[in-house]
């Protein structure tokens, strides 16, 4: 990217973290009520109308993606394609949940007008074709179709486990997987010391992901070493690939976490259950995604780590929203916050 | 022939249930260009053809699927034309739905042996990588009482992965061949309790196991290629005799597969008319543009077919309207090729002249200027005219320009570059070139100041009059151009630029100054800035598009200099190299510099003519139409 270029996307990204919500703008709409949420964030066309509390949910889920989509837009305009396909490959997220939506929705066989009504709108840099996929009327056509495309080896190996199992967990799992060690491969792309900022960043993200794997996978879904190692995907930053195998080996909930390299065990130290260790990591990631954005040198890896947050606000306002729409009492609606938004107990330095 | 063809918005008021008829006749009239804007009463909320829509959408998607398998005609001959009834629409989806389950069955089995066939190449290819290595493999065979073996194919990306996960459970992974996205393994490790982890892991990988020969140590390669070569043939055989029953499956169904595309056909313009229909209860709206001339033939036809009351109102589109006009494009056979030049470039908004008439007189006109010869025009109308086939409409192009280069070609005396044995008509650029650059000077001046006037008449056309006046290219800037043009003549003919010419200068430019100061949101510096900036652009502007025309002389002489360079090379040959150098040569100017002068000539007109006068920002006339072929 040209040193043009690099100053306007890290200008773009300096005005554009003013909109994301600090601790104190959090507290305060906490306690907005849902028209003065609708409201605050322009939308009241969709919470104000007779349809049901989920269809509305669902739009206003639809309606903020939209806005981070957006956001999205405008980064990757000054971006040039390395940094832009980081971007997008974050952002296929999205893509993939619709791809689960579809493939759960085969299987389950439920309605063709539910499935449709589940699916996120995308702009189309960031959509699968799922069309055809959409068209296909049962699981196995599904497979077919996924066979002639770019996920034709996931659909070949999901295949068989389908056809043994005929639940949907592998291939999911398969599309997970894939999607983080894409995101990773992209940022192998980059060079220099920005390839360094990258990593740091992904690495957090890569972190936190391959730790929550791995505990649901042992200790939830109680999968044998070799089976939960096979669906983690490695990090650059702590927990790399040689540190995985060591983990995946370790028998009792509590000694993983003792087993972690610092700063995760002082972090997760005396975490309970898995929540707890989700809300923990998601803080650390959170507040490494603030560091990066307030002192990262370069552009893209602080543009990422402000779609980060920015997804996170726009978790939290959908939380809210939902748990106004629903009738929750406040208290239920605080839980759901701190899991969306945790505090984090500690101020970690960077770590290496 | 420049002018658009009148249209009016027409609204069509009738009852719910003779909608899909209404829908129906309009398609056969191929006239009505629906208009999708929303209703501007909340009362007309309802979609009547939602429902409908989506039947047939499930339909025709079921039956797209097995149009892959099957070959089954597109359009086939409507024999009767009739409304498909909403109850019809979803017999024909369920009628689909089972016969596509069939047909998905034979998909099923086409792919299993896709794999089939896969997994033998991977077997001989495996096999012949066995036969090199140094262990009896042939113990591999079968878990013995300590050791467990896993020889097979993996997905190449999960080598890395799958290594991990087997070494967690004591085993090795070595892999010993890759091919395309595969990778051969042999996995080895201790039996035991840890082994029965293994086996969802190498699920999850997608492992693949290859089956062993029990004697590959003494194995004979010949007879275990024969093998493969046997089941590769049963595989054949047995692809042939699914082939064979799909062919029945289709004979038995092949009539009732043809019914329901044609019930599609006949449901589909209600279908495409969904979005701009709108309902209340039993009354129904929908609204379009129709060619002006074609709005009786319309309500005769919709009083003939509708069994119930209905209102067809028609009017002139409103000013605010006017970008929302369709276009209808020219339909002449000479010009089509030009027409689609234009279309890259945009389409007329309604009321705008149409610039294909001019645009195709003016290309072919420079066209021939910058490449004439009567040889190498006759060879590009001729290879136009016989590769017509594979041209398309284009072929009229490529024949209307060679002719145009032929037509040059007797004016300057030039056939194949040679210029003594044909009497020019008029001049041999090469040998005028000062009045070569003066006539395309003069040409260019003229083209720009048509340029203007098109750009001028559209402005008023599409009731802009401030544009028209003061915009770009507009009246004040005509007069601007005319005064520097008359100036500018005058000095060339050694005289002086002249007060009169000068004053309308200064005022115009003035005025020019004045409208952009007003126009403008700045504080004052910034403001000045630009309208010095701008007005600055137009004098440089005019004066360098004027002179971007001289490239016309300039190939025109740069054509016979390329000849004459080619002909004084074949006089250095003998015969024979004489005449492979003639014939080279020609080929490289009808290639190298045809190809140049197209470029420039589409240049002239994109950037010098269109982008004067011509917006572009028209969308072309779709009607509704009901889709029936001859194919039985």
């Amino acid at each position: 990217m040209s040193a043009t270029a690099e100053t306007y996307l890290k200008t773009r990204v300096s005005i554009m973290s003013e909109r994301l919500l600090d601790a104190r703008a959090l507290a305060e709409i906490g306690q907005l009520t849902l028209p003065a949420l609708a409201e605050r964030f322009d939308l009241e066309t969709l919470v104000d109308d007779q349809l049901p509390p989920r269809v509305r949910a669902r739009a206003v889920e639809q309606a903020l993606i939209q806005l981070l989509l957006a956001d999205l837009a405008v980064l990757l305009r000054p971006m040039d394609a390395t940094g832009g396909s980081l971007l997008l490959a974050w952002a296929r997220k999205y893509a993939l949940f619709n791809l689960k939506t579809l493939i759960r929705g085969k299987v389950y066989e439920l309605d063709q007008g539910e499935i449709r009504r589940q699916l996120y709108d995308l702009p189309e840099r960031v959509r699968l074709p799922h069309q055809e996929l959409f068209r296909a009327e049962n699981v196995l056509e599904l497979l077919r179709v996924l066979e002639t495309g770019p996920l034709r080896l996931i659909a070949r190996q999901a295949r068989e486990s389908y056809e043994q199992r005929r639940e949907p967990f592998v291939l999911e799992a398969a599309l997970d997987q894939r999607y983080y060690a894409e995101l990773a491969r992209t940022a192998s792309r980059f060079q220099g010391e920005e390839a360094q900022a990258v990593a740091q960043l992904l690495g957090a993200v890569l972190d936190r992901t391959s730790l929550l794997w791995l505990l649901r996978f042992r200790f939830a879904f109680g999968f044998s070493p070799s089976e939960a190692f096979y669906q983690l995907v490695p990090s650059t930053r702590l927990l790399h690939r040689e540190r995985l195998l060591r983990l995946a080996n370790v028998d009792g909930f509590e000694e993983l976490l003792d087993a972690l390299p610092a700063p995760l065990d002082r972090l997760l130290a005396g975490c309970g259950d898995l929540s707890e260790v989700q809300r923990r990591s998601n803080g650390l990631l959170l507040e490494e995604c603030r560091r990066i954005l307030a002192r990262g040198r370069f552009g893209v890896p602080r543009a990422l780590a402000y779609l980060i947050l920015r997804e996170q606000n726009m978790r939290l306002v959908y939380a809210l929203i939902q748990g106004r729409l629903l009738g929750l009492s406040q208290e239920v609606v605080d839980i759901a916050i701190d899991l969306v938004e945790p505090k984090c107990p500690t101020r970690l330095p960077a770590a290496a | 022939m420049l002018r658009p063809l009148p249209m009016k918005h027409v609204r069509l008021l009738a009852m719910t249930q003779d909608l899909p008829q209404a829908s129906l006749t309009l398609a056969e009239t191929e006239s009505f260009h629906p208009d999708e804007r929303p209703p501007q009463t909340q009362a007309l909320a309802d979609r009547p053809g939602r429902e409908y829509g989506e039947r047939y959408r499930t339909a025709a998607t079921r039956l797209e699927k097995i149009a892959k398998l099957v070959d089954l005609p597109a359009t086939p001959q409507l024999p009767r034309v009739h409304v498909v009834h909403p109850d019809e629409l979803a017999a024909v989806g369920s009628l689909l739905r089972e016969r596509w389950e069939e047909a998905s069955r034979f998909e099923e089995s086409f792919r299993r042996l896709d794999d089939e066939e896969r997994f033998i190449r991977d077997q001989e290819a495996s096999l012949a990588n066995f036969a090199n290595l140094k262990i009896d493999l042939g113990k591999l065979r079968s878990k013995t009482r300590f050791l467990d073996f896993y020889v097979g194919i993996v997905p190449r990306q999960n080598v890395s992965r799958l290594e991990g996960a087997v070494e967690l459970a004591d085993h090795l992974l070595f892999k010993y061949l890759e091919r395309g996205d595969s990778a051969h393994v042999i996995i080895v490790g201790p039996r035991g309790e840890r082994e029965a982890q293994l086996d969802s892991v190498l699920t999850s990988a997608g492992f693949q196991a290859l089956p062993i020969p029990s004697d590959i140590a003494g194995m004979d390669p010949r007879r275990k290629g024969e093998e493969l070569e046997t089941r590769r043939a049963e595989v054949a055989g047995q692809r042939q005799t699914l082939r064979a029953e799909l062919a029945r499956w289709e004979r038995e169904h092949r009539e009732t597969l043809i019914d329901a595309r044609r019930t599609l056909l006949l449901a589909e313009p209600f279908v495409s008319l969904d979005p701009s229909i709108h309902s209340a209860g039993h009354l129904a709206m929908l609204s379009g543009w129709v060619p002006a001339r074609a709005v009786p033939m319309l309500e005769e036809r919709l009083a003939l077919s509708l069994a119930m009351p209905f209102d067809l109102e028609s009017r002139d589109p409103r000013p605010d309207e006017r970008r929302l006009v369709p276009t209808v494009p020219v339909k002449n056979r000479w010009l089509a090729p030009f027409a689609m030049l234009v279309k890259q470039y945009g389409i007329p908004q309604y009321g705008e002249v149409d610039p294909t008439p001019l645009f195709a007189a003016t290309f072919l006109l420079m066209f021939g200027s910058m490449f004439g010869d009567v040889g190498q025009g006759a060879v590009i109308a001729a290879a136009a005219w016989y590769f017509r086939a594979k041209l398309g409409r284009f072929w009229l192009f490529g024949v209307m320009s060679g002719l145009s280069s032929i037509l040059f070609g007797f004016l300057y005396g030039s056939i194949f570059g040679y210029e003594e044995i044909l009497p020019a008509l008029w001049e041999s650029p090469i040998h005028h070139p000062i009045l070569m650059l003066q006539i395309a000077l003069g040409y260019g001046f003229a083209f720009i100041v048509v340029a203007c006037l098109l750009a001028i008449y559209n402005r008023f056309a599409v009731k802009d009059p401030a544009g028209a006046w003061l915009g770009h290219h507009g009246i004040v800037n005509l007069v601007f151009y005319l005064s520097l043009g008359w100036g500018g003549l005058d000095l060339a003919r050694g005289g002086e630029f002249g007060t009169p010419p000068l004053l309308l200068v200064v005022v115009s430019l003035g005025a020019l100054a004045v409208y952009a100061w007003r126009h403008l949101d700045a504080p004052p510096g910034e403001k000045l800035l630009v309208v010095l900036i701008e007005t600055l652009e137009t004098v440089i502007g005019y004066v360098s598009n004027t002179l971007s025309f001289l490239r016309v002389a300039a190939f025109s002489l740069n054509h016979a200099a390329l000849s004459l360079a080619i002909l004084t090379l074949a006089a250095m040959m003998g015969p024979t190299g004489h005449v492979i150098t003639v014939i080279l040569g020609n080929a490289f100017v009808l290639v190298l510099e045809g190809g140049i002068v197209m470029i420039q000539v589409m240049r002239l007109q994109y950037y010098e003519g269109f982008s004067r006068y011509f917006s572009g920002a028209g969308h072309e006339f779709a009607p509704l139409r009901l889709r029936r072929g001859s194919a039985g």
